[in-house]
């Protein structure tokens, strides 16, 4: 009988032991991530007012409200347009310096490591960097662009151009990509590569041929990530225009950002940042799918 | 037998191509990716007004070294007359000898054929206490350079040595090199009389005047914030690196706690389905973006008190992030079983199985977690942006936005502030580069 006790206690013990060292950590988690998540989808449900909180429920009529303003739906373009720039003009950029790399005989490693440099540098510097770059008066670009003959630009004060000026920075590449792709190349096995060559499947075509299709799955994966990353852009537009001129780089983010800090209207601010949220965990689900899939 | 050696003449004429094609490119990207490097440290090292010139030069110009020697009769040589004296020179120079690339400025006071008297300066030393210090805000001229007590001040922050029975281990310097009289009697004509009579004037090149820039450019915090904040201006540019540090390395230590901890349980204690459900629970946290919860989180902090101070800073910090969770729960399941037997058969107990079998076995995988930790924070801005008012709390990131913001902060200052911020990363970088590499491409996906 007292053994028995002793036994279920042994076994509640390894039972509960695990759940009160979790304890703290998923409380930390569901405070500090989860509550504020949770409290902005119930915001948005009121026309907030922070001195009686939460103010009164109005249901949907925040959402309603905001899909009928224009603004919300410029910002959404404006991240659309940002994301489209940047898989034209940045994304197949460390593809290509990953492909070329791996042909090196010698040199790859300095060269990998140089390719991190973009990492390292933050935003902040990079936006000191290029604002000075894209100066109308002073700057580097409008020399060049006089150089070939062209018309001076406004460039971040331009709302037409500005969007260009933010994503160009980009094209110098590098960063993490380079080296994932690289480890990806890598990893395609020595056989195929072999008994591609073999069938004189070399130079050019290999990399047509045999190594582009290998590495379309981390090529598929970076794209959704990219995707990702530019629904969530708020600091490096912010940092270089802060959302201007006349709205032109007001991103989803900053839109968020704007709504809560300048408009002081919570209800709209948190209704966008759930309809963000979604869009966000589509992407994400989309990538686990894809990386589920490449691992099987 | 002809055919397969045509085919290796063929690869190796193919290939050949591709290789030259590779090199052009990857040398292209090479100059690409350390332009902006390039750009910075060379615009930091030009001076105040040829930063301004169109079209701008890519290489500095080299820097010149002005020597200026004056006498003084028995009746001027006295301290107070030879220190206005210096004043007057230097910002004569700096204002009107704008083009001619000084960077260093030595004034020598002469008496009886002896040195009693002198002092230099570093050009951006004058700019700094020209756009934020004691003539901040001034047209310099005699009457506002030698206005009440500020000569005083402005002699002792520039620093000089006096002595009239003479400094025995200095030296005036003789003339030679280009006679630059022409050049500089009319800067003491006008707007800056000297009391003493300029004798001789030196001009010899010194390059390496232009990495003193950058010694300079570190106090500029000092003179931008120093009036409102005792901290900064006892620690200057090093509070906001310590910022840094405190937050990079809070966030290091209490990820790679929590998430061992974390992993340790998911992965050896708790049965398959539980564990199953607290690892989506600490991923599923991965997908919240941050521009979602910024706003609420920053209502919720400042509702706890927990803004414009450390604990706004360190709090995000304290849960354990999903992928870390991930990556150690993996570890812990390659960990062999029969290590946890054999210790659990010895009568160990979990608290010993984490902190003599787990943690000694998971090296590789506290680099990657910190690394990636590291990488992840080293770049974050927005909220240490927001919940920052006292420049005491900021971290080098905000610092910059708000240093480059303020519309008076000159370009050069600005580079080589940013410059010296990346150049520790950069080099311990470069050092660990192969850590780096590993930790990239063993963890697949940015954190």
């Amino acid at each position: 009988m007292q053994r028995s006790i002793r036994n279920r206690r042994y076994f509640m013990r390894q039972k509960l032991t695990p759940w009160l060292i979790l304890f703290l950590p998923m409380f930390f988690t569901l405070w500090l991530k989860y509550y504020p998540i949770l409290k902005a989808a119930y915001i948005s449900l009121f026309r907030y007012d922070p001195v009686n909180q939460p103010g009164t429920f109005i249901g949907l009529d925040n959402y309603k409200a905001m899909f009928s303003t224009k603004y919300y739906w410029e910002a959404w373009q404006n991240t659309f347009v940002f994301l489209l720039l940047q898989i034209l003009m940045t994304f197949f950029i460390p593809i290509i310096q990953a492909l070329f790399l791996n042909e090196l005989r010698r040199g790859k490693n300095l060269f990998s490591t140089l390719y991190l440099l973009p990492t390292l540098i933050p935003t902040t510097v990079n936006v000191i960097i290029w604002r000075w770059i894209w100066h109308p008066d002073y700057g580097v670009a409008n020399q060049i662009v006089k150089f070939f003959g062209g018309k001076e630009q406004l460039w971040l004060s331009d709302p037409a151009l500005v969007k260009f000026c933010i994503v160009f920075p980009g094209v110098i590449g590098g960063g993490i990509a380079v080296l994932l792709y690289l480890s990806a190349i890598q990893g395609i096995s020595q056989e195929i590569m072999e008994s591609a060559a073999l069938d004189g499947c070399t130079g050019f075509k290999r990399i047509r041929y045999i190594t582009l299709p290998n590495i379309r799955y981390i090529i598929f994966i970076q794209l959704v990530m990219a995707v990702s990353t530019a629904m969530q852009l708020l600091d490096v537009p912010y940092m270089f225009a802060a959302g201007g001129p006349s709205g032109a780089s007001t991103t989803q983010g900053i839109f968020i950002y704007n709504a809560f800090q300048v408009d002081y209207n919570y209800g709209k601010g948190s209704a966008a940042a759930i309809i963000l949220m979604l869009v966000v965990m589509l992407m994400t689900m989309i990538q686990m799918h894809f990386e589920k899939a490449e691992r099987e | 037998m002809k055919t397969p050696k045509k085919q290796e003449t063929f690869k190796i004429k193919g290939d050949r191509g591709l290789r030259i094609t590779a090199w052009v490119v990857t040398l292209v990207a090479m100059v690409f990716i350390l332009f902006p490097f390039f750009m910075t440290i060379s615009n930091a090292m030009k001076d105040n007004v040829k930063i301004y010139d169109v079209p701008p030069r890519l290489i500095p110009e080299s820097a010149n070294s002005l020597s200026i020697v004056v006498d003084y009769d028995t009746q001027n040589a006295t301290e107070e007359t030879m220190r206005n004296d210096m004043l007057k020179a230097f910002y004569g120079v700096y204002t009107k000898l704008t083009r001619e690339s000084i960077f260093e400025i030595k004034f020598y006071g002469m008496h009886e054929n002896q040195v009693v008297f002198f002092a230099r300066s570093h050009q951006t030393q004058l700019q700094m206490e020209k756009d934020y210090g004691i003539y901040k805000g001034m047209v310099l001229n005699e009457k506002t350079l030698l206005y009440k007590d500020r000569p005083a001040r402005a002699a002792t922050k520039l620093g000089y040595s006096f002595n009239i029975e003479g400094l025995p281990n200095t030296q005036a310097p003789k003339s030679e090199g280009k006679n630059v009289d022409d050049l500089v009697l009319p800067v003491f004509e006008g707007k800056f009389p000297l009391t003493g009579v300029p004798s001789r004037f030196v001009l010899s090149k010194n390059s390496l005047l232009l990495l003193e820039n950058f010694v300079h450019y570190m106090k500029l915090p000092q003179y931008m914030y120093a009036q409102s904040n005792p901290t900064i201006a006892k620690y200057g540019f090093w509070t906001f690196s310590g910022n840094t540090v405190i937050v990079i390395g809070f966030a290091m230590v209490s990820q790679l706690l929590l998430c061992s901890i974390c992993g340790f349980v998911i992965s050896r204690l708790l049965p398959p389905k539980q564990a199953k459900f607290v690892l989506l629970f600490f991923l599923g946290g991965m997908m919240i973006p941050f521009v979602s919860i910024m706003i609420p989180q920053l209502i919720m902090y400042k509702s706890m008190g927990a803004y414009n101070n450390y604990a706004a800073l360190l709090l995000p910090f304290l849960y354990p992030f999903g992928f870390y969770v991930y990556l150690y729960k993996g570890f812990f399941d390659r960990i062999p079983g029969s290590y946890f037997e054999a210790a659990k058969l010895d009568g160990a107990s979990n608290f010993y199985l984490y902190t003599h079998i787990c943690m000694p076995l998971s090296k590789p995988i506290i680099a990657l977690v910190a690394l990636q930790t590291f990488l992840g924070n080293w770049n974050d801005f927005f909220w240490a942006w927001l919940v920052t008012e006292r420049q005491d709390l900021w971290t080098l990131n905000v610092a910059l936005f708000n240093i480059s913001n303020n519309t008076g902060t000159k370009q050069n200052a600005m580079m080589g502030i940013a410059f010296i911020t990346i150049l520790p990363v950069l080099i311990v970088a470069l050092l660990f580069s192969k850590q780096l590499k590993a930790s990239i491409i063993s963890s697949g996906v940015k954190g």
